[in-house]
């Protein structure tokens, strides 16, 4: 049911993100399960105050999760990198992502109604920087790019904004 | 600008007035009980003097300053004295125009009117409340305008009545609704209503009087027992069909569907009359949904997302709001279509079906929970006629067969259709120029078997239950669909003649 004139525009080839990203996404993840650890630690420090007999298990349970937590923030950022990617022709935007679950997402180039530029504090550190296209949809109004090269960011949003955008619903 | 004048102007009823009394003093009436019982006797009255009398000079500020006009290709509302605050809406994106009107409103011969441009958090103008002339005075001033905006309207002042729906069939659209859910609702209620006007203690007794009853009975007669269940339980069902019998009748009395150039007028309500116009072309995605009791009764419900039906996650009670037709057999509705979707391709659909994995699948998945069913009663009865749920096996693999034959998509040069379900069946139509997003989606079962989710994202999908999808399709086929569809969705947008 493909009629011949969709298929011949070539698709490119996907883009992959930055690599810096690996080490943002790394540094995300330490972060986050610090947080998570501290506030582990402070449970585990009263309980043992309150029943000394629970300290091997609370010690236990303590290095456990935080090993896991090191292997996960040191694991899944390379895999997560190599199954981001993106392509942009003259109609469609598509991204591809997802480590157990594959997503891609297709977006008409007409149907973008805003893109924003975004810069964590960390992204900056790297150098980095994260692209949001909104669309006027329900269940996936917006779709992030995380870790673009902060110079390419500002690129694709210009070249996204000039060729996009006409909102009539 | 000469030509672009006023087109007119107006301002609210004085009713507006009454009305907001009449709010004021509804919402004080909870909070007076504590503050007169509980306040000391002069400042509860001076605390309740003061919310009414602010409440009311609000109102008086609303009214005195609250003007609207059409003018230029906007709608102009005005409103405020010190804050003032206009707000123009440009006609062309109007998305809906509704006229509410309450058992009140109706004895005064006054509306509601609420504007929508879809552009979230709820109507963009409301005017409450409006004499009925001045209503559809602006009604048609503004289809008028958007009708010449979108170069669509053929005769624009002309309306033809599209189906009108008698009591008979509004009587069959409540027989056929789900009754289980509006009996336990009601049995709910009734509880409820028991345990608030009767003491704990009558209650007891009276529950000690029934059991007691019952166990004579149960003592002398088995059957009188069966009997008096199986009474109890038609009662009740009973009860609940004439509930939902009436709930339909009252909401939908007198429903009447007109076209009038490009905009789809409704017209319902016994107690509470509501209107609303909707240009069909910013029908987002349509549903053709068949309930499990209607679709044996071979008949169905047409419901329509626009961008106005737009919520932020949350499922919106009004679903009445979505409803394009509440009943309609079956067989009519492929004749109907046209006039919701006016450039939808003639001739019926070219369904194309998934992979037949889906079966094996389905059947997997619920070969699964069986298993885990009669270990679990075969555990419990410690024997071996627990095993009973493995029977459930042949008729699973027959329903996902059925299941199956029915999941599928059809795709058009301008529409994209999918259906979905057997017991219950769901058919979405999305014209392919509305389409925001497409996504293809893979879990680790799916990457497994080589299969993937489509799922098509249009603006609005509050009223049409989750909008597209067809599971279990071939990768390949997925990915190409859905290029496709964003390549179509764009080639629509880019030609210009179906901008708007």
């Amino acid at each position: 049911m493909v009629s011949g004139e969709e298929s011949q525009t070539i698709e490119p080839e996907f883009r992959p993100l930055d690599p810096r990203v690996v080490r943002l996404w790394r540094l995300n993840y330490l972060v986050g399960f610090g947080v998570l650890l501290l506030m582990l630690l402070a449970g585990a420090v009263t309980a043992v105050l309150a029943r000394p007999a629970l300290r091997p298990w609370a010690a236990l349970l303590w290095c456990g999760t935080a090993a896991l937590a090191g292997w996960l923030s040191y694991w899944r950022p390379p895999r997560l990198y190599r199954a981001w990617g993106y392509r942009i022709d003259a109609q469609v935007f598509e991204t591809r992502s997802g480590l157990f679950f594959h997503v891609s997402r297709l977006l008409p180039l007409a149907r973008l109604q805003h893109v924003d530029l975004e810069r964590g504090p960390f992204e900056r550190i790297y150098g980095l920087s994260s692209l949001v296209l909104h669309t006027a949809g329900t269940h996936s109004a917006s779709i992030t790019i995380p870790g673009l090269d902060a110079g390419e960011a500002v690129r694709l949003r210009d070249h996204l904004v000039a060729i996009g955008g006409d909102d009539a619903v | 600008m000469q030509s672009e004048a006023a087109v007119f102007e107006g301002r609210l009823h004085p009713l507006t007035l009454a009305f907001a009394a009449y709010t004021a003093v509804r919402r004080l009436i909870l909070p007076a009980i504590p503050l007169l019982v509980f306040s000391d006797r002069r400042l509860g009255p001076a605390i309740l003097g003061v919310l009414f009398v602010s409440a009311l000079a609000q109102a008086l500020g609303r009214y005195f300053s609250f003007r609207y006009r059409v003018e230029g290709g906007e709608l102009v509302v005005r409103q405020g004295i010190l804050e003032r605050r206009e707000r123009h809406i440009p006609l062309e994106r109007v998305q809906e125009i509704r006229i509410e009107q309450g058992v009140l409103h109706r004895l005064l011969g006054v509306v509601d009117a609420q504007v929508d441009t879809g552009g979230g958090g709820g109507p963009e103008a409301t005017l409450s409340v409006l004499s009925r002339a001045e209503a559809e005075r602006l009604q048609l001033a503004v289809g008028e305008r958007v009708a010449k905006v979108g170069e669509a309207a053929a005769s624009p002042n002309e309306a033809v009545v599209v189906r009108r729906l008698g009591v008979g069939e509004l009587a069959l659209s409540g027989l056929t609704s789900n009754h289980l859910v509006s009996a336990l609702a009601l049995a709910g209620l009734l509880w409820t209503l028991l345990d608030d006007f009767v003491s704990e203690g009558a209650l007891r007794r009276g529950a000690g009087a029934v059991f007691g009853t019952t166990r004579r009975v149960y003592e002398q007669d088995v059957w009188s027992t069966v009997a008096l269940t199986v009474l109890g339980a038609a009662l009740l069902l009973l009860l609940a069909v004439t509930f939902s019998v009436a709930g339909a009748i009252v909401l939908y009395y007198g429903f009447t569907l007109t076209l009038r150039g490009d905009d789809l007028g409704r017209r319902y309500g016994l107690l509470t009359r509501r209107a609303s116009s909707l240009p069909r072309r910013r029908i987002q995605v349509l549903e053709v949904e068949e309930g499990l009791l209607r679709r044996f009764c071979r008949l169905a419900t047409l419901r329509a997302d626009t961008v106005a039906g737009r919520t932020d996650g949350d499922e919106p009670k009004d679903q009445w709001r979505g409803v394009l037709l509440p009943i309609v057999p079956r067989a009519e509705v492929e004749e109907l279509l046209p006039v919701f979707l006016p450039d939808l391709e003639p001739g019926p659909a070219e369904w194309r079906q998934v992979s037949r994995l889906s079966v094996r699948r389905g059947t997997v998945k619920g070969a699964a929970v069986c298993a885990l069913a009669a270990s679990a009663s075969a555990a419990l009865q410690h024997s071996a006629y627990g095993l009973w749920p493995l029977f459930m096996l042949a008729p699973l693999y027959w329903v996902n067969l059925r299941r199956y034959r029915h999941l599928g998509y059809a795709l058009g040069e301008r529409y994209f259709r999918t259906r979905r379900g057997w017991l219950s069946r769901s058919t979405h139509l999305v014209p392919i120029r509305k389409v925001q997003e497409v996504e293809v989606r893979q879990n680790w079962f799916d990457r497994r078997l080589g299969l993937a989710t489509l799922v098509v994202d249009t603006a609005g999908q509050a009223y049409t239950g989750g909008g597209p999808l067809v599971t279990n399709l071939p990768l390949e086929e997925a990915r190409r669909l859905a290029a496709t569809l964003a390549r179509r969705a764009q080639r629509g947008m880019a030609h210009g003649s179906t901008r708007i």
